[in-house]
């Protein structure tokens, strides 16, 4: 989305003033940074520069805030929408094993899905999502930051994961010493941006035995002792130290990450015993959702976990009618399901899903009907999103398409147009209580709108979901 | 190292210390007051391994002191205390362009600077910044014990011959022209990355005038970016969901941000600088988009388009770029309504926009390809060499005389000519700054001579540590070294270098243009995935913040998980184990009695011996139950240390 001088005044008629640093709104002395200094938070040793305006931070829209958390599932290489949640039968090409059914007011792909379908009362589906591109990086990074890579500060526009770490930066309780934000599977999840590394993402590969490093193969009494003799030579440059501040902030990492090591708390949330496993389909996805479920359960300040699958990109042999056991909508699709599923499932039981906004979406959907030559779906607009927990009314689907999938016809929201990826995030903020319209300066001097021209109405989070 | 040669080595610095030290210059710290490391303690102390220390006066260095002398300071000099006597005539005659200039500044301010690094820092410090390496122990010794007065001066000649300088700079230069092989814009595949990357290291390797390096990458035509290096850095410039213009846009960005540091020329090609850069750049606020446009009218009769590897196959595919092709005969077309930038609308009857380079007026000459004309300008244009001096300062100093690195604001650069009140002039020495471009230009843009300035000036010499009370309005003078976190790379081969474990990664399989026994993550092509596609390795490296070449930067920030992976990373604890592979650094030396073993870890891993009462510690911890374990945690623990961590 494009704007030009007009839409520019405007903003600035509006909000004559209307910048917060972040550094400066809702943000921590050094001396409290330090005393709820989790995994992930990092100290920058040079002053970076930055224009100084009274914080605003009274929220100018209104907010779902329902949310205490989110798990944001990206699923990359965009999965079929018309095969999935937006599920079209397609004569002699689905295959019957789709065993569509009814399920809560939802035609689903049963035989595909099955674990999904019985939590389908949790879920809220959009079906009127369009991406704006149909390039994989271009549109995965687009969603993840809730703006165009290619427009004004998309190149260091921060990771909404890493925004909402700021915000609830001042929420962190001393014992919480998790991770704000959490990648799980994500290697690839958009960073910081121009935000300090503070606000990274943390990012784990989830495995039985718990978060790497955090115990040392020589056990804990000679780690401990190791350590009392680093400080009884290293002190001199880590406690007032005559080289500055950096080796002293090196040293409340050590501190911190020693405190992650050993914990009964960070052990339990990130490890995992096959059992446990076997129930969320014994996939990495199943353990990163396992594994979120119970990072969420241990309360340790956690606000963002972004979990990403792969795989979706299915040019060629979706129904693995070649080669069943490759990578299809049916193996992927049972990862998916059985981790998914469970998750929905699992925080239900433990009430966590009332306080946590799930969102599952792809960077874009395939083209719909009838295969392409080589068994498989191409790259499409129209797309899907589903949202559960934290409030949302599941058991709907919001918006409709055409018969065959390819656009759509009832958008299904006040606004009467397509949900983009800022609208999605516009959303997400608005479930965690956070001022989408927000805008804060940048170091390098330029306004950053938490999602682009929001604050003029061009994009919105669909309060839809909990209507 | 040979633990022979090390206890062969000891003995020879003691026996030849006595006659090293050069006569007249007991204050001089770099020949046997290294090992006190005035640094780590705050006061001097005894030292006592190897023989090779004797209790010294506090004193300045020697050049430190040539500099004190010359402000007036001699008699009276406190370091970090307040200056007292009157300045002599002229002090600073004499002096190189970074000394006359930041030594000037501080004068004038009243600001004592830090003392001079001892030889132990600065063979260290240079080392690294120079070659990403740690120093080799024999070197360091060599060094120390070396009496010639340009000891210093030959080190830095010496280092800038290694092959490890080209390996470093490789790296820098592949952070700042991008090349990565996936971004959310383009893919170069790890072909074509493979092929920059080599470009760029063959580059450096003969010293290629840096006006010749930016010239090639702006005007680069050819066919096949895995086989032709060069075409990859325009490449990076590419925009998808637009038109060709955004293209062109993107390319001009790049090429400013690269070679000016002037990213306010982004913001200008959407809309005029009035109502947007109006408190951000004097230069910015007075330009319109149609100028800016004439920037990007240089790139109008480029193409740069994909060739699929197979035909039939959309990927992979590699690039060719084009000048002068049909459709991209005419100059940029104001005709668009959709993509990523505002709609580009005629301007009265003119539906193009000529080459017209901003900052002088001038375009093509008649039949001159665009984009030759365009390097011509770029090259030729005093804030090229502003812009390639603050980007190399930075790396060498912590931070640029202008920040950020690609954030000039030409109008406030002048103090000559002073921007409107309520701005300040945007370097921190303005004089310094114009003089190093200057010097740079006159050497004919030769980044090694460059970096031999910087690095035997005082100033760069200057220690890290202030003793008395340091004031953070002195960061702008340079009055201190600030530190600098080993970026990850630097762990990485650190590491592996002083434990003697080479580790070996088979990058040939992905990048044409690697060995399949890689040891060196220095020597990685890109900051993404590798070595093991995101893999322990990958991971150990990432914590340290390397940047993706696209949208996050390298930072030098610290992190929990920097302290875990010290810790406790299977990279770090195969590397300090005693026992096993004889090659290891502890197991070689573990025979050797307890002073030379600590001696020999400290030497090896620190590059400096330890001061007395880290000897004291080290002997009682050596003497704690198994003593293999008990040197394990001791090389446990310099690893751990922040002057490890840190090139101070």
């Amino acid at each position: 989305m494009i704007y030009g001088n007009d839409q520019h005044a405007k903003l600035l008629n509006r909000w004559p003033k209307p910048h917060a640093t972040f550094s400066n709104q809702a943000d921590l002395s050094r001396r409290r940074f330090f005393e709820v200094l989790g995994a992930g938070v990092t100290g920058s040793y040079l002053m970076r520069p930055s224009n100084v305006y009274a914080a605003d931070t009274a929220p100018r829209v209104t907010l779902q805030s329902k949310a205490k958390a989110c798990i944001f599932i990206l699923m990359t290489g965009a999965p079929s929408h018309t095969d999935t949640f937006d599920l079209k039968m397609v004569n002699g090409v689905t295959p019957t094993k789709f065993a569509p059914a009814t399920m809560n007011g939802i035609f689903w792909p049963q035989g595909l899905l099955p674990t999904i379908g019985g939590q389908l009362s949790k879920l809220a589906i959009v079906r009127s999502m369009h991406s704006h591109a149909l390039v994989h990086n271009l549109a995965q990074t687009w969603t993840q930051i809730g703006r165009s890579p290619a427009a004004a500060l998309g190149d260091v526009a921060p990771n909404v994961g890493s925004v909402v770490a700021v915000e609830k930066a001042n929420e962190r309780t001393v014992n919480q010493v998790f991770p704000t934000f959490l990648a799980l599977n994500a290697g690839g999840a958009i960073g910081p941006g121009y935000l300090s590394a503070n606000y990274a993402p943390f990012k784990v590969v989830p495995a039985t035995a718990g978060l790497a490093n955090t115990s040392n193969t020589d056990g804990q009494a000679r780690l401990d002792a190791r350590l009392k003799f680093l400080h009884s030579i290293d002190d001199n440059l880590r406690v007032n130290s005559p080289l500055g501040k950096a080796p002293q902030d090196y040293d409340a990492f050590y501190s911190a990450a020693r405190g992650m090591m050993y914990n009964p708390s960070v052990t339990t949330a990130f490890s995992y015993t096959a059992a446990e496993s076997a129930r969320y389909g014994s996939s990495s996805f199943g353990n990163a959702c396992l594994v979120a479920k119970q990072v969420l359960a241990a309360n340790g300040g956690t606000k963002f976990i972004q979990i990403n699958l792969g795989n979706w990109d299915m040019h060629n042999d979706i129904y693995g009618a070649q080669t069943p056991t490759g990578n299809n909508l049916f193996t992927l699709g049972k990862q998916f399901d059985s981790g998914a599923g469970t998750l929905l499932a699992d925080l239900d039981a433990s009430g966590l899903l009332k306080d946590t906004l799930v969102v599952m979406v792809g960077e874009f959907g395939r083209t719909v009907g009838q295969l392409s030559g080589s068994g498989g779906r191409d790259h499409w607009l129209q797309q899907f999103a589903a949202f559960a927990g934290a409030g949302v009314k599941g058991g709907r689907a919001i918006g409709s398409t055409k018969p065959d999938g390819s656009d759509t016809v009832d958008y299904g929201w006040k606004y009467n147009r397509y949900f983009w990826p800022e609208d999605l995030q516009a959303t997400v903020y608005s479930a965690m209580g956070i001022d989408y319209t927000k805008q804060v300066d940048t170091p390098f001097g330029r306004t950053f709108e938490y999602i682009p021209d929001a604050g003029d109405g061009v994009y919105a989070p669909m309060d839809e979901l909990w209507g | 190292m040979n633990s022979r040669n090390l206890q062969g080595f000891f003995i020879f610095l003691a026996v030849g210390l006595a006659s090293a030290q050069p006569p007249g210059s007991n204050d001089d710290p770099g020949i046997v007051d290294h090992a006190e490391c005035a640094l780590f303690t705050g006061k001097r102390e005894r030292i006592v391994a190897g023989g090779v220390g004797a209790n010294k006066a506090s004193g300045l260095g020697r050049l430190t002191e040539d500099v004190a002398s010359r402000l007036g300071w001699t008699q009276s000099f406190v370091p970090g205390g307040s200056r007292t006597g009157a300045l002599q005539q002229d002090p600073l005659a004499g002096l190189g362009t970074i000394d006359r200039n930041l030594f000037g500044e501080m004068s004038k301010a009243g600001v004592i600077p830090a003392e001079r690094t001892n030889d132990f820092e600065f063979i260290r410090r240079a080392t690294l910044d120079l070659t990403g390496r740690i120093p080799d122990p024999i070197r360091v010794q060599s060094f120390v014990a070396d009496t010639r007065s340009n000891k210093r001066e030959l080190l830095v000649d010496e280092l800038m011959a290694k092959p490890e300088w080209v390996d470093k700079w490789t790296m820098f230069y592949g952070d700042l022209f991008k090349n990565t092989s996936a971004t959310s814009q383009v893919r170069r595949y790890t072909e074509g990355t493979s092929a920059f990357q080599k470009w760029i290291r063959e580059s450096l390797g003969a010293n290629k005038p840096y006006n010749q390096i930016a010239t090639e990458l702006i005007t680069s035509t050819g066919t096949n970016s895995y086989t032709q290096g060069d075409l990859n850095f325009v490449v990076g410039g590419f925009i998808t969901g637009g038109p060709q213009q955004d293209i062109w846009d993107g390319q001009t960005v790049l090429i400013a941000n690269t070679f000016l540091g002037i990213s306010h020329l982004n913001c200008l090609l959407c809309h005029n600088g009035r109502g947007h850069l109006d408190t951000l750049s004097v230069w910015g606020k007075a330009q319109t988009r149609q100028s800016a446009w004439g920037m990007s009218a240089f790139l109008a009769k480029t193409y740069a388009s994909r060739t699929p590897v197979q035909a039939g196959d959309a990927t992979p595919y590699y690039w060719f770029v084009a000048d002068d092709t049909t459709r991209f005969r005419t100059d940029y077309p104001l005709n668009t309504t959709t993509g990523n930038r505002p709609a580009r609308q005629p301007i009265g009857a003119q539906a193009t926009v000529a080459p017209v380079y901003m900052f002088s007026g001038r375009g093509p000459k008649p039949g001159e390809n665009y984009r030759v004309a365009f390097a011509r300008e770029v090259t030729g244009d005093f804030q090229f060499a502003r812009a390639a001096v603050n980007y190399v300062w930075a790396q060498f100093f912590g931070k640029g005389i202008v920040e950020p690195l690609d954030g000039f604001d030409p109008a406030r650069l002048d103090p000559a000519n002073p921007p409107p009140a309520g701005w300040s002039i945007q370097p921190t020495n303005p004089q310094l700054l114009t003089e190093l471009a200057q010097d740079f230009i006159n050497s004919k843009y030769d980044l090694k001579a460059l970096m031999k300035q910087i690095v035997n000036s005082n100033a760069y010499q200057l220690s890290s540590r202030y003793n008395g009370k340091w004031d953070p309005a002195w960061e702008k003078l340079f009055a201190r070294k600030f530190l600098r976190r080993l970026w990850a790379e630097e762990v990485h081969d650190g590491i592996a270098q002083t434990s003697g474990l080479l580790p070996s990664y088979n990058l040939a399989r992905v990048y044409p243009n690697s060995s399949a026994t890689e040891a060196w993550s220095m020597r990685f092509p890109e900051t993404e995935g590798t070595p093991d596609a995101g893999g322990v390795v990958t991971r150990f490296l990432d914590s340290f913040w390397r940047g993706n070449r696209d949208d996050e930067d390298r930072l030098s920030d610290g992190a929990i998980s920097q302290a875990l992976d010290l810790m406790n990373d299977s990279f770090v604890m195969t590397r300090i184990r005693g026992t096993g592979n004889a090659s290891l650094l502890l197991a070689k030396n573990l025979s050797l009695a307890d002073d030379q073993l600590i001696n020999t870890l400290f030497l090896n891993v620190l590059s400096r011996y330890p001061s007395a009462s880290e000897m004291t510690a080290a002997q009682a911890q050596l003497k704690t139950g198994v003593r293999t374990q008990a040197a394990e945690d001791l090389l446990w623990s310099l690893y751990n240390k922040v002057d490890f961590i840190f090139n101070y």
